[in-house]
């Protein structure tokens, strides 16, 4: 049986976790949620994650900072971008340097699913 | 002074640069307007649960709102040279309500003191609490039998707890850390307040209704919590104070103890180990007749410690419910199956040897007859209406219930209270709920989710959305409602159906609104609905997934029973929905009241609204303007006598074109070109005088003389490429049309208003619900009262805006005279027809024709 694709998601708003984790659960996949960016780096460097889903801007390491450690500790886990619009600028630049994907809030829990899915796919294949 | 007088001195006051740069603001008026629209559109659109949204949005929305609405006040006063500076302190009230919400801080609506049940549902839980609402809005929506009762509001609370002065102390209480002294703390404030003087107006009101209550055959009220929050996300089940057995004139005191339990010890502890702040709470109070009632209890919609099984649980004892809520005197229990005919699967009958009961010396705790004791005080029958009425509920909150019942001594049942389950085990949890395969899917990802939910029923298809035409809601059968259009006559509908499709419309329309008010699972826009289930009987709408499949579902619908806490529990979600509240209704309608004031506005909208007319009103008192060859002003050349005159905010005159007159080849409003299309098509204008008999003309006679003084002596349009808004009179009829014309479907809007006319008001309301009926079948939203009718329409593509003004215009030209003939109501719908009939290519109707 093939596994069920491994999923960090990181906000620092407690609701974002609660929805994207209930949702992406429904949908199959294994998902563990951090409101603290250096706890989520704890666990990074812990365990190997097929995606990373982060928000770009918290106190502490930043959805860029997120991004670096993975590129450079986790090469096949993918990285999608979740930010405010006024933040997509920050959040194109994050694109250019490499995340699987942006995702602008107020966002659909479908299309963070969509990008989830390819991006695991991706990474599954790569691992 | 004259006319030209007048003309003269505003002139001079404003020059041609002045009249530019007004125009210039006017033009960035309409936008901010259509600006904040546009937020509170989206905002509602994130109510439907397909968006996540975080605090972030919440601040960036009040903050857009926020600024446009302020900048809307500057521009009216700089239109009319400071005419409305006391508009500021309206904005600065809404603006104060907004920001209360965002920092979480408890302020009550506007509203009554003192509420009648029956005039409640959950829309007015702000003033009378989650549990109280929620009770009166089944009572309403569902025909559940309730006791009667009224609502002390959380307005009264408010002002209460003002007067008593208590800031202080209940600051303080929230500082303590140590636990004997909050406890000393909590029982000075509580002594305080239930020493407090209530204001005479507000023990006046919750007398009378009292004593009304009482004088109905309830000598013994009860006096319930209904505080804000209680029962929403946080259950404070049992922890505010109920008064049983209260006499009419003993009410205002049990209030007031009510009101104090909002500073019990155990209700601060309970707060702070929940992350709420320790003393910030609203409490509103129910009031309800005590039901003698020969037996009571609690039942489950499902068994909280194994929701897979497909039982209800019933807990039953002799007298009031309160025997069963202590525990006192014994209870029987039942399992009862949730399939009817509802058969009892298991029961144990307790041994219950007291109860509490009313006696004329109100409740009191008595031993239970000898012959009773062991005898199980409900029947299969009892059962069976218990196992209705709680499934009627949950399928109407799509979450298992827990709900509190009595039969009364002649045998009725009555609802107590209903609120969601709580469930007792961690496998409570959803399941994962993946597309069953033995079920066809019929549709899928087609169209827009407009409220998330689950819902199964027979497909109903509408042509005529008329409540008349509404399927009956049974206890055996839901319904889904498919309609080709989200048209606003679909509303009456909505409430009572399990789930609504249509083919066309948005996630931001009206239809949408009223569907996530009601919490009915919608997919909009979806595309050939009404074609692919017109074969259908049974369907099941997943509004989560986007899916329709064949047939009920059962996985799914359970799945959505389980469900610990929904979307709408969560802050965010409150707090988004407290700000809207608080932004996007409209009060403001009637320009001609006197409440149409800077002091008769409390929202934003009623902010930009009062704006908006008020700088359209300064504009189009056409004596302002002097059509002339350079200006923005200009006379328009029509073959038809309309004497307009164009104020061109932008575009809506060709730049070549020259002298005091224009052409319509050089008008450039892509509106006003389309509604003068309607209003010039051949047939439409008649200029024959229609006859008027002499009632008709007696009415018009002694009317003129009114009319004449307070309609606008010019017809006026404000035109830009894109925008229209056109002050038209017509003999005795005033017509306003205010819209947007853009390329996208967003911004594009048509509001259409009518007054007047020449005959008696029963020919003239004749002619109002002529023009209902057009509008309506063309999918407006529409008001009226008396002789005036305001009608809307948002959110459409452009050619469907062309069309709709085009049609505008030939209304507008078709009833002119029309009232005069209307000389019966059968002549409504014949009108009606014949103008709807000459849309779809049929002959122009006989305007002479009399029956």
């Amino acid at each position: 049986m093939r596994r069920s694709a491994e999923v960090l998601v990181l906000d620092d708003e407690e609701i974002v976790c609660t929805r994207v984790e209930e949702y992406l659960e429904k949908k199959g996949f294994s998902v563990e949620t951090f409101m603290d960016s250096q706890e989520a780096l704890n666990r990074l460097a812990e365990k190997n994650f097929d995606v990373v889903v982060t928000d770009l801007k918290m106190n502490g390491p930043t959805g860029l900072d997120v991004l670096r450690y993975v590129q450079n500790n986790s090469p096949t886990t993918e990285v999608i971008i979740i930010t405010a619009y006024a933040s997509i600028e920050v959040a194109k630049e994050a694109e250019i340097v490499g995340s699987f994907g942006v995702v602008c809030k107020p966002f659909q829990l479908q299309e963070v699913h969509r990008l989830v899915k390819q991006a695991a796919k991706k990474a599954m294949k790569q691992s | 002074m004259s006319w030209w007088r007048r003309f003269g001195r505003r002139e001079r006051a404003d020059s041609r640069e002045v009249i530019r740069r007004k125009l210039e603001t006017f033009r960035d008026l309409v936008e901010r307007n259509n600006r904040v629209l546009e937020l509170i559109a989206g905002g509602e659109e994130k109510l439907g649960g397909e968006y996540v949204f975080d605090q972030q949005y919440l601040l960036t929305l009040a903050r857009g709102l926020e600024e446009s609405v302020r900048a809307t006040v500057v521009d009216l006063n700089v239109i009319t040279d400071g005419r409305y500076r006391d508009l500021e302190r309206a904005f600065e009230r809404a603006r104060a309500a907004v920001q209360a919400v965002l920092e979480g801080r408890l302020v009550a609506p506007e509203g009554e003191h003192v509420i009648p049940l029956e005039e409640l549902d959950e829309r007015r839980a702000e003033l009378a609490g989650e549990k109280l609402s929620r009770l009166a809005g089944l009572a309403r929506r569902l025909s559940c039998p309730v006791p009667p009762g009224f609502v002390i509001s959380t307005q009264a609370c408010q002002r209460f707890l003002r007067r008593a002065k208590v800031d202080r102390e209940v600051e303080w209480i929230g500082d303590v850390t140590d636990s004997q002294e909050l406890d000393r703390r909590c029982a000075a404030l509580r002594r305080k307040l239930t020493e407090a003087a209530v204001p005479g107006d507000i023990a006046r009101a919750i007398r009378r209704s009292a004593a009304r209550l009482s004088r109905g055959g309830a000598p013994w009220l009860a006096v319930r919590s209904s505080a804000l929050g209680e029962d929403g996300q946080e259950s404070f089940a049992g922890q505010y104070r109920t008064l049983l057995g209260v006499p009419a004139d003993g009410v205002p005191a049990a209030w007031r103890e009510v009101v104090a339990s909002l500073y019990a010890p155990e209700v601060v502890r309970y707060r702070m180990a929940r992350g709420l702040h320790p003393t910030r709470g609203l409490m509103a109070v129910g009031v309800m007749a005590m039901v003698p009632a020969r037996a009571a209890g609690v039942a489950y919609s499902l068994d909280p410690a194994r929701p897979d099984r497909e039982v209800m649980l019933v807990s039953a004892a002799w007298g009031l419910g309160r025997t069963v809520v202590e525990g006192v005197g014994g209870t029987d229990r039942f399992e009862v199956s949730r399939e009817p005919p509802h058969r009892v699967i298991a029961a144990t009958t307790g041994h219950k040897e007291r109860m509490y009961t009313l006696t004329p010396e109100g409740v009191q705790l008595v031993d239970v007859l000898p012959d009773r004791l062991d005898r199980p005080c409900l029947d299969g029958s009892a059962l069976q209406q218990i196992a209705a009425l709680v499934l009627r509920i949950e399928r109407h909150a799509r979450r298992a219930q827990d709900i509190e019942w009595a039969f009364d001594e002649e045998g009725r049942l009555l609802l107590l209270q209903a609120r969601p389950l709580a469930f007792s085990v961690p496998e409570a949890q959803p399941p994962p709920a993946e597309p069953p395969d033995h079920h066809a899917v019929l549709m899928r990802d087609t169209g827009a989710i407009a409220c998330r939910g689950i819902g199964a029923g027979r497909v109903y298809i509408v042509d005529d959305p008329t409540p008349e035409n509404a399927p009956e809601r049974s206890d055996q059968e839901d319904w889904v409602l498919v309609a080709r259009t989200s048209t606003p006559r679909l509303s009456a509908l909505v409430a009572g159906a399990a789930a609504v499709i249509t083919d066309v419309g948005t996630p931001t329309g009206h239809l949408a609104t009223i569907a996530r008010e009601h919490r009915v699972p919608t997919i909009v826009d979806a595309g050939e609905a009404t074609q692919i289930l017109a074969g259908e009987t049974e369907v099941t709408v997943d509004a989560e997934e986007n899916v329709v499949y064949r047939g009920t579902v059962r996985e799914l619908l359970r799945h959505q029973l389980l469900q610990r806490a929904t979307v709408e529990e969560a802050r965010e979600y409150r707090v988004l929905k407290g700000i809207l509240r608080r932004v996007a209704p409209l009060n403001l309608k009637d320009p001609s009241t006197p409440t149409f004031s800077p002091a008769g506005c409390t929202t934003y909208h009623d902010i930009i609204r009062f704006a908006h007319e008020k700088a359209v009103a300064h504009f189009a008192e056409g004596f302002r303007f002097r059509p002339s060859a350079s200006s923005h002003v200009r006379r328009l050349d029509l073959e038809i006598p309309l004497d307009l005159v164009l104020v061109d905010v932008g575009g809506g005159i060709a730049p070549r074109g020259s002298g005091t007159a224009v052409g319509i080849d050089e008008l450039r409003s892509a509106p006003l070109l389309a509604l003068l299309d309607g209003l010039t098509a051949e047939g439409v204008w008649a200029t024959e005088p229609a006859d008027m008999d002499l009632d008709g003309f007696m009415s018009s006679a002694t009317r003129s003389g009114a009319l004449t003084g307070t309609q606008v002596e010019q017809n006026v349009a404000i035109i830009s490429e894109d925008y229209l808004n056109l002050s038209l009179r017509l003999g005795y009829h005033f017509n306003i049309v205010d819209c947007y014309l853009g390329q996208g479907r967003d911004d594009n809007y048509i509001y259409f208003r009518f007054v007047g006319g020449v005959t008696e008001m029963t020919r003239r309301s004749r002619r109002v619900e002529l023009l209902r009926r057009v509008l309506e079948a063309h999918a407006f939203a529409v008001e009226s009262a008396g002789d005036l009718i305001y009608s809307r329409i948002k959110k459409i593509p452009p050619e469907v805006m062309d069309a709709h003004l085009r049609m505008i215009g030939r209304l507008i030209g078709y009833t002119r005279q029309l009232d005069v003939l209307l000389r019966g109501d059968e002549l409504v719908e014949r009108y009606a027809k014949a103008f709807l009939d000459q849309e779809d290519g049929q002959p122009p109707p006989d305007r002479g024709g009399h029956t």
